[in-house]
């Protein structure tokens, strides 16, 4: 990690050992790089509990577990990517790249973060300790009451419900910290306007945090307290109402989503203005439908309760049906950015196309369920899962990937293979497509979620295999991805500092950055600032054919 | 030969996008309105897709080429188009799904029949007020719904533990069944001596997926007739016969929905014995019954016991050996072994 050591931090020369180094570090690049390793040890954790799910559900019959393990699989599955994958892997991403790209020398508050992280594998290793304590939580991610008072569920439901106050408690701080590091420690020059796409994507997203979370581990709280101290908030049986809980649930579930999914949008947003050499098209409108997003975001929590007769229907479809339009206007961005292009297809932009082509059918498919009566009809059935596997695992993880390669040579001064990486693409596109695709025919078919087995006579059999096969794809897709890490962090680490030719402030430091990363910044005149001073006022017009790591078997 | 089996291929394919035709009236108008939306749905996705596909065909940077782009940052008139036809669009599917919530939703004045459903953990049981009939459950396919056709169909759904929902995929609709709530919708059937499969799709705990029921319909002069022959019946069975117990007393009590409290029981061979069972649970109720090692049942407790009751089943002579005694309610999970010696 040959780096020019001229920030005053690095001064201190006695060396210490490198895992307590990394135990204690405060540095946002490390701590980005912990949270990527923690969510990515975690996601293979959540697609192995994935993989059982999928082999039991393969055909008719209960083969390998019995109905509350599965129920306990498909909590912890969903728990998981949601908390423990998605959120830290988008927070991660953040961590790393969010001060570099405004040119800050780190986050405003590096010791919050360090702790902001710890929280999560503590949080994650409890929540799974449950199945060594008579089974782990079972009422699925959304842990309705009454069924996750203590007369229905276990002790692994009071595990699940301290892990998530600590995850929340993460994510609160970490989105403080993002909010006072975007605001404050912007380089001069940088005004908000001026400001990657990704970071307004990632202050948006602490915005939404900020707001939902706190009700959501206020909520969790309270369920705490009915479980154990009698307090009847949400168990009828009681006096309280279980819809209470439908309500602060989703008040946080739904503005989880777009946080879920805003960053990785700004992640494709980087990648490709980049990769088409061209500027983001409509960027004020990009911002705006961002901003929107996020506002409505806060109005539309209802539609996942159209079946529970306590609900205004209208109000919430309408928001709904609205809320699609700001996600439309970037599609179109997007493609206008590519439109007249020079695209090159290294691995980054695979992934970013294959989020537009994925990310699309999520789009869709939850657009049709802003109509309540057709809601009546798909609610709770697999074109739900087909739905949220569609945004989540063709958006967010598609983007996550992209992020990854796009990144990986500034983390670590290497860049990851091209061949194994568009292996890993086309397996994970493929997976993706057979896995969850035929999702959306079962849900028209009747077939409800979260059952742990269903009759041969109701003719979901195929497509279940069908799906079960995919799923496996998915799971084979990543190992190319693992060994392209070990095999290039064990290579030469040659890819330069600007291996892509980019736009932003990230690419202006070495690769790897040294602690507080910048010796010096460029005039930071527009939102790419590296390419006006690359390009801009009479620079060479050319692009650089050599050191553009895109490559021309890529574009052929 | 090929053109015709991709286009057979197709239609196919097209045809699984579509749910399945409706069993009921406001089904119906789910369908249609389902087919309405997929219009545009379909038109966004071939037109997005198509754009894509075009970009990266199109405008991937070529051998040699390395003249920089014409730096294009937006356009206004463009922007503005992709942003307001989008929200007419969508204003215009908010309104016509609208209309049809209204007619889904309308609940006319006086139903022909009025059907209580009550969830419990994991079964259903279907009551008609107006004829004092009432039917729980029992075993791994649940209740028969009988349902008139071409009448207005009141439903109230009730829960008496955790939230379920009412779904039948063939009526395109299920709603809720939520504790300290009562749920109403109303339903018009069109097909007469058809059978559909419903089951519950809200997560309930480990006997969700098992927590199914039919529906069947009849002609409104058959139902009337089923509905005589149900009562008729109903007066015939004999009250369960209360003191007159012979032989032993086992005492059985159930305080879940997942097992029995006591997991052996013993009884003498060769002589009736009663099972004195106390239903603990708040929510649901069970019986006693036996079967033996093939899984033959010999036994069937009824009536069951409602929670809250004690119930006392007379069990005939059994020969000595081992037998497993279950809830026929609760029949996958709560078993237990009884020793006969």
């Amino acid at each position: 990690m040959a780096t020019t050591v001229l920030a005053p931090g690095a001064t201190r020369t006695y060396r210490r050992s490198v895992l307590y180094e990394w135990l204690t570090t405060t540095d946002h690049k490390k701590i980005g790089i912990l949270y990527l390793t923690n969510s990515f040890l975690f996601f293979l954790l959540a697609g192995l509990l994935a993989l059982v799910i999928r082999s039991e559900l393969a055909v008719p019959g209960l083969q390998f577990v019995n109905s509350s393990t599965y129920n306990q699989l498909f909590t912890m599955h969903g728990t998981t990517m949601i908390f423990l994958v998605l959120m830290p892997f988008l927070a991660g991403l953040g961590n790393y790249a969010v001060p570099l790209q405004i040119g800050a020398a780190d986050m405003a508050f590096p010791r919050i973060n360090a702790l902001s992280f710890w929280m999560l594998p503590l949080g994650g290793i409890l929540m799974f300790s449950g199945f060594f304590f008579g089974g782990a939580a079972a009422e699925g991610w959304t842990s309705y009451s009454p069924l996750a008072q203590a007369k229905y569920s276990g002790s692994g439901t009071d595990l699940w419900i301290v892990a998530l106050l600590l995850i929340g408690t993460s994510s609160i701080l970490g989105s403080i910290n993002f909010l006072a590091t975007i605001f404050k420690l912007r380089a001069p020059g940088m005004t908000l306007l001026r400001m990657p796409v990704f970071v307004w994507t990632v202050m948006v997203t602490s915005l939404l945090i900020l707001l939902a979370t706190p009700v959501f581990t206020s909520g969790v709280f309270m369920l705490y307290i009915d479980r154990n101290f009698g307090g009847a908030f949400f168990d009828p049986a009681s006096g309280g109402n279980p819809i209470l809980w439908q309500n602060l649930f989703w008040f946080f579930g739904h503005p989880e989503v777009y946080i879920l999914i805003l960053p990785a949008m700004g992640v494709i947003s980087e990648v490709i203005p980049v990769f088409s050499r061209k500027p983001i098209f409509g960027y004020k409108a990009f911002i705006f439908a961002t901003l929107l997003i996020g506002g409505l975001g806060f109005s539309v929590w209802a539609h996942h309760m159209f079946t529970t007769g306590a609900v205004y229907l209208p109000f919430f479809s309408l928001t709904t049906s609205l809320i699609g339009v700001p996600t439309g206007i970037k599609f179109f961005n997007w493609i206008a950015t590519m439109w007249r292009g020079k695209i090159s297809f290294a691995t980054p932009m695979l992934f970013a196309v294959g989020f537009l082509s994925t990310f699309l059918v999520g789009g869709l498919d939850g657009a049709i369920l802003a109509s309540p009566p057709v809601d009546f009809a798909l609610h709770d059935t697999y074109w739900i899962v087909a739905h949220i596997h569609f945004v989540f695992f063709g958006g967010t993880m598609f983007g996550v990937f992209a992020a990854a390669y796009y990144w990986f040579p500034k983390m670590f001064g290497a860049r990851l293979d091209e061949g194994l990486g568009k292996i890993h693409f086309v397996l994970m596109l493929i997976g993706t497509w057979v896995t969850f695709f035929p999702m959306h025919l079962l849900g028209l078919e009747g077939m409800p979620r979260r059952i742990a087995d269903y009759s041969p006579a109701a003719g979901w059999t195929d497509l279940n295999t069908v799906e079960t096969i995919g799923s496996f794809i998915i799971a084979i897709s990543v190992l190319p991805f693992m060994w392209n890490v070990f095999v290039t962090l064990r290579g030469p680490r040659d890819a330069g500092d600007d291996p892509w030719d980019g736009y932003t402030l990230e690419w202006a430091t070495t690769s790897p950055p040294p602690p507080y990363n910048f010796d010096h910044l460029p005039p930071i005149r527009s939102e790419r600032p590296l390419f006006d001073l690359k390009y801009g006022h009479g620079a060479r017009r050319a692009l650089p054919s050599a050191s553009v790591a895109t490559t021309q078997e890529g574009a052929s | 030969m090929a053109g015709l089996a991709g286009v057979v291929l197709l239609l196919g394919g097209c045809s699984a996008l579509y749910p399945p035709n409706a069993a009921s009236s406001q089904g119906a108008d789910i369908r249609t309105l389902y087919s309405i939306f997929m219009v545009p749905m379909i038109a966004i996705f071939v037109l997005v897709e198509g754009l894509i596909v075009w970009s990266v065909l199109r405008y991937r940077r070529r051998k040699g080429d390395d003249e920089l782009p014409v730096q294009t940052h937006g356009n206004n008139l463009l922007e503005i188009t992709w942003t307001v036809l989008p929200t007419l669009l969508v204003l215009v599917l908010f309104f016509v799904s609208w209309q049809t919530l209204n007619k889904v939703d309308a609940e006319p004045a006086n139903p022909a029949v009025t059907v209580d459903v009550t969830g419990f953990q994991w079964q259903w049981t279907f009551a008609y007020p107006q004829y004092n009939l009432s039917y729980t459950g029992i075993g791994d396919q649940g209740p028969v719904l009988v349902l008139p056709v071409d009448e207005v169909i009141h439903v109230r759904l009730h829960s008496n533990d955790v939230i379920h929902s009412f779904y039948v995929p063939d009526f395109l609709f299920k709603r809720d069944v939520i504790p300290g709530q009562v749920n109403n919708f109303d339903l018009n059937l069109k097909d007469a001596g058809v059978t559909y499969t419903g089951q519950c799709a809200q997560l309930c705990g480990m006997g969700h997926y098992q927590m199914r029921f039919t529906v069947q319909t009849m002609t409104p002069a058959g139902f009337q007739a089923w509905v005589q022959t149900e009562q008729a019946k109903a007066k015939a069975t004999p009250a369960p016969a209360a003191g007159g117990q012979a032989g032993p007393t086992l005492q059985l009590s159930a305080s879940s929905t997942t097992r029995f409290d006591e997991s052996t029981l013993s009884a003498p061979a060769g002589q009736p014995f009663t099972v004195q069972l106390t239903n603990k649970t708040a929510g649901a109720p069970h019986n006693f019954s036996i079967k033996d090692a093939s899984g033959k049942v010999l036994f069937t407790g009824l009536p069951l016991a409602q929670p809250g009751q004690t119930v006392s089943y007379s069990v005939p002579a059994l020969p000595a050996g081992t037998y497993t005694f279950f809830c026929s309610v609760h029949p996958t999970n709560m078993t237990g072994t009884l020793t006969v010696k």
